[in-house]
């Protein structure tokens, strides 16, 4: 280390201004053997010469060191009475006051020059940069406008297409009931597989339209119960002999929320149909709903093989599929679009989805709405004396329903 | 668990000579429906148009109309509006269109109900055999629906009374309502407006969220399981429908 520093060696300023200096003395050195013979002019033009050439390398404070050096030099060697700094004529003054305020004048504009070529320099790079700059937004800018264009049609195509396919749908899924009903083994495979297609169209065309942000969304106070009762009902066709276990107060104020009820019951009917499809044979699926402070959470709990720490995010992006899923013993098929129609659908109405590790294996989901409170949320109408009834709010703390001992739903 | 109490009526066979009008300008679909009302015995009369629909339903007096809403010309709604000036079939309305708003100002136009394209035909018989069933006995019983009869629970709806294992369980007047303006006419689909309308007799402001709560109330006390009601069944987003008791079929399945 201490010895391979020669290599490397760059001038220090001082060593620099030594060499100046140095340069300096020696062109006097060699030109004072002739200075009997020697006009003044002779020697202020290289002096000069060489103090602008220390300028413009060096810097202001080099040349006007030098220029210093230079006047003491001129007129100790060169002007008579020589080896002294006196002067006898008023002419060597003028030379020695001019030659230092050309020196001086020089030096500014060599100074003020590089400053200028410094920013200048300095300009071209911010231009180019800034132009380079413009040009990557412009690119970026024609990128987005045709994702977006593209996006649009997609969407447009997509709803088209669904809505259009559910007219053969149905007459395939009647007339595959009709072959199975007559005998026809084949019957009740084509009216899955039509089942399984009908399915799927759906999922496209709210994935569409939550994407292209024109799903109609009607948030109003609604209640827990009613929401999985009817996603219970509408996914009994698929869970089969799947055991439900469900798990939401029936006694007391019932649990509400401010949501959309039929976005949410495709969320919840997603989220069963995917918990059976990745459960194994028999292992019932969980339904619950609970207040969480202001949200009201809707979980559907499997018991699957559960979601990988690192998967977690994946699974709601359209089209993914978990390895597992193939041959399943409750396999429904699917595009894998069922958990972003979920997500979508969720956040659609200001909502959540998220999926956690379930204690004691599978997965559990979480949907988190904003909880409402029915009770308060009810005008209590005094008009409704007349009918000898009482108020929502009062029948709610009244409702105590008889014997609401079952939780277990086939 | 409990034992099948059959209605004295049988509910799975609807009346011999009942015919039912098919509006669908989908010629697969009219084949595709025919096929399962045949098997209901049922007569099946079939239309193209509007127009077609209505010639034939004032020609042969229907006992229910299976109505596409999508028709060229004088699409559904327009057909439904005309129908219910002069005819009193049940209309069940087919959709291939998924926006709750539209059904329910079909069903506030005075359709009975409506299937979303593509049903499950066995959804599509049930809902047939149960508006035929209703439309013959529709002006049998003024005096209010016929008692229900689910498991361990017992409505009596003239009398006004209702037990669970013998035991009496409580109405509001406000549940009476309710559950009376349904299951007078099972099988139909009743918007929250109609309901709302039927059992407060006066519009209201905010119609859907007072009468949630109320069913809600309603199914913890008629409903086995409150949370997967069968009888009081919820159609998302449009209103409710009474589904009467389906023993018989219960215990075959």
């Amino acid at each position: 280390m201490t010895g391979g520093g020669l290599a490397a060696w760059r001038p220090t300023p001082a060593a620099r201004w030594a060499g100046w200096v140095a340069a300096l003395v020696a062109l006097a050195g060699v030109l004072a053997g002739r200075r009997e013979q020697l006009d003044q002019v002779h020697v202020v033009l290289p002096f000069l010469l060489l103090v602008l050439l220390g300028g413009a390398t060096g810097g202001r404070a080099l040349g006007l060191s030098l220029a210093g050096a230079a006047v003491l030099l001129l007129n100790y060697v060169f002007q008579p009475p020589y080896d002294t700094l006196v002067v006898h004529k008023p002419l060597d003054t003028l030379v020695l006051v001019s030659f230092l305020a050309t020196a001086g004048v020089a030096t500014q504009l060599l100074e003020v020059a590089r400053a200028r070529a410094v920013a200048a320099r300095r300009h071209a790079l911010e231009v180019e940069r800034l132009a380079a700059e413009r040009e990557g937004l412009l690119v970026e800018a024609e990128h987005a406008h045709a994702l977006r264009e593209a996006d649009r049609m997609k969407d447009a195509v997509l709803a088209a297409v669904s809505h259009d396919l559910r007219t053969p749908l149905t007459t395939i899924t009647a007339l595959a009931h009709a072959a199975a009903a007559r005998g026809d083994p084949a019957g009740p495979v084509i009216a899955e597989q039509a089942g399984r297609l009908s399915r799927m169209v759906a999922d496209l065309l709210d994935l569409s339209r939550a994407r292209a942000g024109s799903l109609p969304v009607a948030v109003e106070v609604n209640l827990a119960e009613d929401v999985v009762g009817a996603a219970l009902r509408q996914t009994a066709g698929v869970l089969g002999e799947r055991p439900v276990v469900v798990d939401v107060p029936e006694d007391g104020p019932p649990l509400a929320g401010r949501f959309d009820f039929v976005a949410t019951l495709r969320v919840l009917g997603n989220l069963l149909e995917n918990a059976h499809k990745y459960s194994p044979a028999g292992a019932p699926v969980a339904v619950g709903a609970a207040r969480e402070g202001a949200a009201l959470a809707f979980t559907v709990a499997d018991r699957g093989a559960g979601v990988p720490a690192g998967e977690r995010a994946r699974i709601f992006a359209p089209f993914y599929r978990a390895a597992q899923a193939g041959g399943g013993p409750g396999d429904v098929g699917g595009a894998g679009l069922g958990l972003a129609v979920a997500r979508a659908l969720a956040e659609a109405q200001g909502g959540t989805l998220d999926v956690a590790e379930r204690a004691g294996g599978g997965s559990v989901f979480t949907l988190r709405l904003a909880a409402a409170d029915a009770e308060g949320d009810v005008p209590d109408d005094a008009d409704d004396a007349d009918d000898a009834d009482p108020a929502p709010s009062a029948a709610l703390s009244a409702g105590l329903a008889p014997g609401g001992s079952g939780h277990t739903a086939a | 668990m409990s034992p099948p109490v059959a209605p004295a009526a049988s509910a799975s066979t609807p009346a011999p000579d009942a015919t039912v009008l098919v509006v669908d300008d989908d010629a697969p679909i009219r084949r595709a429906v025919r096929h399962v009302l045949t098997e209901l015995g049922v007569d099946v009369l079939e239309a193209g148009t509007g127009e077609e629909a209505l010639a034939l339903a004032a020609a042969r007096g229907p006992a229910l109309v299976v109505l596409d809403l999508g028709l060229p010309g004088l699409d559904g709604e327009a057909v439904t509006r005309d129908l219910r000036g002069w005819c009193t079939a049940p209309i069940l309305v087919l959709s291939a269109r998924h926006g709750e708003q539209e059904k329910v100002r079909l069903l506030d136009a005075g359709a009975d109900d409506y299937l979303t394209k593509p049903f499950a035909p066995a959804e599509l018989a049930a809902r047939v055999r149960a508006h035929l069933r209703r439309a013959r006995l529709a002006g049998a019983a003024p005096d209010g629906p016929e008692p229900l009869v689910d498991g361990p629970l017992t409505v009596d709806f003239r009398r006004r009374v209702a037990t669970r294992d013998g035991a009496p369980l409580h109405l509001t007047p406000i549940e009476w309502g309710i559950l009376r303006a349904l299951a007078a006419e099972p099988g139909r689909t009743l918007t929250q407006k109609q309901l709302f309308d039927a059992v407060w007799r006066r519009p209201f402001g905010n119609a859907g969220q007072y009468l949630r709560v109320h069913v809600t109330n309603l199914r913890r006390k008629v409903e086995r399981v409150a949370s997967a009601p069968r009888l009081i069944v919820t159609e998302p987003g449009v209103g409710y429908r009474f589904e009467p008791p389906r023993e018989a079929s219960d215990a075959g399945a």
